[in-house]
């Protein structure tokens, strides 16, 4: 497997170097932003395997795991690297979450609930970048510092690099020997690693790793988290290819390059027309047309929508979608999971059989 | 060699099954036991029955299927058990549908298209509600046997509607239920209609194509039958067999892979 240095060791290494550490909940914040105050920002997935006791008497069982496990990895100590906590209003158990942070947990560190616009219009836009700046401002009263319009606009030439490393890295999946789970790992560096580091190791492993890929029916994931990971191996074992995602964590987050000289406005355009997210209130009619390009481009056979439980933002669109993409000639399936548990058989055996339903 | 040119071993979670078939795909011999938990040691044991009953099986080709297929060192190939009971039972009832199959641990709805290929399919979550273990913890606590749940079911013109939808928490109900004064044939049926709304509900969820065929050892069971048919408002047909569809598509899969491996 390949060596991928954790989130813990990148906190660390960019602590020593007098950096500063933001630990950000899912899905959509301004990294430029941060990286302009010389914080690095962490992303936090879960993460998976947590014992969930830590969150219970806050929420309620039937919240998702991912949340449930942000708080009880926060309460046991895992966001103790962290200088601050962001979190974006991505669904209503994570607003609910930043709510509890700053109203009843009240960890050591500031929290910032980041609100999202829902839709792609101007003041949609607009919006975002407003609060953008009160991020700015926040930031600024905490670091003492405060970024000139050239430094954030450099932070963000970055970020579209790094952006831009991550658009190539899926456009060469299938020419690159990486196993699925690896290809993933890979992916998901850009969820803490400085972006210029992101962009290194990319080009390291387009170079080390081109040609002879893995054989096996393609196929597009769409979900939050590719958790526990070993489902990739397990796709990989049946039989499996994963050609694109539409992952939360991966490849809904390929944002395009921004224009113009408003940094705020350059940030907030970007995310705001990042591919269609149903936690930003894109319409369904765009994330199937999305989703087909994709299967168009990458040739895949079918779709496996792979859902953290009780995932309501997932979940609405999820029947219709299927739907249509069934009328559209492409077969799916759904597959639950609970973060916490082990891969279990009931998965393996449904990805297994829509495999076989796909050869 | 004997009569039996391909072998399927079905593993479930509450029973094992092997399935022997001729050159033509018919099956010409079947044996089931409640599956045990050395699930290699079964197998064996199946296998050397198999040989004492039919002759020597060196070079014939098995297919194992179910939640221990991976266990079965002996087989080929491993195949899921969807695959394998859409297979099993086109083969045996010669048309597609929508197949219910209700076993010990899952429940599966799988769409056969006309060639006998699983166009769709929808299995329980890991929660044992819809499935054989949910009628099999209730019998123990209602003192019933398991085979004779169905039968009490239907006789009692009355029914209690159960709400939960999960094992445990309909034990509870149903303890409260006795605690009460309720009469344990209302409470069998409001089970059975609880395990088959939700059975049904994942029919809806892939889309009822007609006909409606049933399979898997809680078949047998002429309430879930009876209510299918009423809440579906669709005739059901069944496989002679069953409880072997599992092991017999396998051994169908096998016996194709044989066949091309001879042409």
């Amino acid at each position: 497997m390949l060596e991928i240095p954790g989130r813990k060791e990148i906190c660390n290494k960019f602590r020593e170097g007098g950096g500063r550490v933001a630990a950000v909940m899912p899905i959509h914040y301004p990294r430029e932003l941060f990286r302009a105050f010389g914080v690095l920002p962490i992303e936090v997935w879960g993460p998976p395997g947590m014992d969930i006791s830590h969150s219970a008497a806050h929420l309620q069982p039937y919240v998702c795991s991912m949340v449930h496990n942000m708080l009880a990895f926060l309460k046991t100590g895992g966001l103790d690297c962290a200088d601050f906590i962001i979190v974006p209003h991505a669904c209503d158990s994570l607003q609910g979450l930043g709510s509890l942070l700053v109203d009843f947990v009240r960890p050591p560190q500031p929290v910032f609930p980041l609100y999202m616009p829902r839709g792609r219009r101007p003041e949609d836009v607009e919006f975002f970048a407003q609060e953008f700046r009160k991020l700015y401002d926040w930031l600024s009263n905490l670091t003492g510092r405060r970024p000139s319009d050239e430094q954030l606009m450099e932070s963000i030439l970055m970020e579209e690099r790094a952006d831009k490393a991550l658009a190539k890295l899926y456009d060469l999946r299938t020419e690159v020997s990486l196993s699925v789970r690896d290809f993933y790992r890979v992916v998901r560096t850009r969820q803490y690693f400085p972006a210029e580091e992101f962009v290194s190791f990319v080009e390291r492993v387009i170079d080390e790793y081109s040609g002879n890929p893995p054989d096996g029916v393609p196929v597009i994931m769409s979900g939050i988290v590719p958790e526990p990971m070993e489902v990739l191996d397990e796709i990989q074992n049946l039989g499996g290819i994963v050609v694109g995602d539409d992952f939360a964590c991966c490849g809904r987050r390929v944002y395009p390059a921004g224009s113009g000289e408003d940094p705020f406005i350059r940030m907030a355009w970007r995310i705001v027309h990042g591919p269609p997210d149903v936690t930003r209130g894109d319409l369904i009619e765009e994330r199937f047309e999305h989703l087909m390009d994709k299967v168009k481009k990458t040739g895949a056979a079918g779709m496996i929508f792979y859902t953290v439980k009780f995932c309501e933002p997932e979940l609405f669109d999820l029947p219709d979608m299927r739907r249509r993409l069934k009328e559209a000639g492409i077969p799916s399936v759904h597959v639950e999971v609970d973060i916490n548990d082990p891969l279990s058989h009931q998965t393996i055996t449904r990805i297994g059989a829509f495999l076989e339903v796909l050869i | 060699m004997g009569r039996i040119s391909a072998i399927g071993i079905d593993v479930g979670s509450t029973t094992a099954k092997i399935v022997g078939v001729d050159e033509g795909g018919e099956l010409v011999w079947k044996y089931i036991e409640p599956a045990h938990p050395r699930v290699e040691e079964q197998v064996d044991r199946f296998l050397r029955k198999l040989e004492e009953e039919n002759g020597p099986i060196d070079g014939i080709p098995i297919v194992a299927t179910g939640y221990g297929r991976n266990l079965v060192h002996q087989a080929t190939r491993k195949v899921t058990e969807i695959t394998c009971h859409a297979l099993g039972v086109f083969r045996q009832l010669g048309h597609g549908g929508t197949l219910i199959d209700i076993g010990g641990q899952d429940s599966k709805v799988i769409v056969i298209g006309p060639s006998g290929e699983v166009v769709d399919f929808a299995m329980n979550d890991k929660c044992a509600a819809g499935t054989g273990r949910f009628l099999e913890n209730t019998a123990g606590r209602l003192m019933v046997k398991l085979d004779e749940m169905g039968q009490l079911a239907l006789s009692s013109e009355e029914e209690v509607p159960i709400s939960s939808t999960c094992t445990v928490f309909a034990e509870s109900e149903i303890i409260s239920m006795i605690a009460h004064g309720v009469r344990v044939e209302p409470i069998l049926k409001g089970l059975h209609r609880s395990l088959v709304k939700r059975v049904v509900a994942m029919v809806r969820s892939v889309g009822l194509v007609p006909p409606l065929m049933l399979s898997g050892g809680v078949v047998k069971n002429p309430a879930i039958r009876k209510m299918i048919e009423e809440e579906t408002g669709q005739k059901v047909t069944m496989p002679e067999h069953p409880q072997f569809m599992g092991a017999y598509g396998a051994a169908l899969i096998a016996l194709r892979g044989k066949r091309r491996t001879n042409a």
